[in-house]
């Protein structure tokens, strides 16, 4: 069963939700992933499926968000899968730089951050449910002697 | 997440952050932050005890550099050279926030 799979984590669209997600992410960079790569699936994650429980669910409505994390070569992808309302996380525009602090936007960085910190980022929508792919380029060491 | 404040010679307030500033941080955060930014003019974040930072922590961050600005005060930014400080400047904040690598220059900008 998936809620036996250790690569695969199902959450609420509840806000403490993050925590445990933030626990499954580090339990699972223990298996030898760098800290570099995992500070980035962390914050990637973080902020996906956090906008996903702040801004994927019409009023009261019961949210399922899937994660799943797997190594393929040399590279980690995360798959992250919802019920929630359309959104293409893709297709946002880049946020507004600002010339001073005063004139500062706060919020839209969360995007930003995952297209910085991500290799690569798709999407797509099918059967009602938005399909989120981010991929992490694992820098390759030289295989022991 | 843990946060603590000290004073330091000059006018100037320290305020030690420690753990995850992720979301669930900042939402514990936020009001203790607050109050310390309303109140001081003259203020060091230290971010060096901080291990993980996401977006919600820079909007609580940004909000504080404001409040104290709008007040006519300075906030600025101890921390070292690690994933946290590529956050920030990924997100643009060392454009806006002053960010340093060690306490000396973080109170000698708060200073002139």
């Amino acid at each position: 069963m998936s809620s036996l799979d250790p690569r695969r984590l199902v959450l609420r669209n509840d806000v403490a939700e993050l925590q445990r997600l933030a626990g499954w992410i580090e339990g699972f960079a223990q298996h030898g992933i760098s800290s570099d790569v995992s500070f980035a699936v962390q914050l990637c994650l973080e902020e996906a499926v956090a906008n996903i429980i702040m801004y994927g669910a019409a009023r009261d409505e019961r949210l399922e968000i899937a994660v799943e994390l797997e190594r393929n070569g040399g590279t980690l992808v995360a798959r992250i899968e919802d019920n929630g309302r359309q959104f293409d996380p893709t297709r946002a525009p880049p946020p507004v730089v600002a010339t001073s602090l005063e004139k500062a936007k706060v919020g839209d960085l969360g995007i930003h951050l995952m297209r910085s910190f991500a290799s690569g980022m798709d999407y797509e929508r099918r059967e009602g449910r938005n399909r989120l792919t981010l991929r992490f380029i694992e820098s390759t060491s030289p295989a022991p002697e | 997440m843990d946060l603590s404040a000290e004073d330091l010679p000059g006018g100037i307030t320290k305020v030690v952050l420690q753990g995850r500033f992720d979301t669930t941080g900042a939402v514990v955060m936020e009001l203790p932050f607050n109050k310390i930014v309303t109140e001081r003019r003259k203020i060091i974040v230290d971010l060096s005890a901080v291990n993980f930072l996401a977006s919600y922590g820079i909007r609580v961050l940004l909000v504080g550099a404001k409040i104290v600005k709008s007040k006519g005060g300075n906030l600025v930014i101890l921390c070292p050279d690690n994933n946290v400080a590529k956050v920030l400047k990924t997100a643009g904040m060392d454009a806006l926030i002053p960010i340093h690598q060690t306490e000396t220059a973080a109170a000698a900008a708060l200073a002139s």
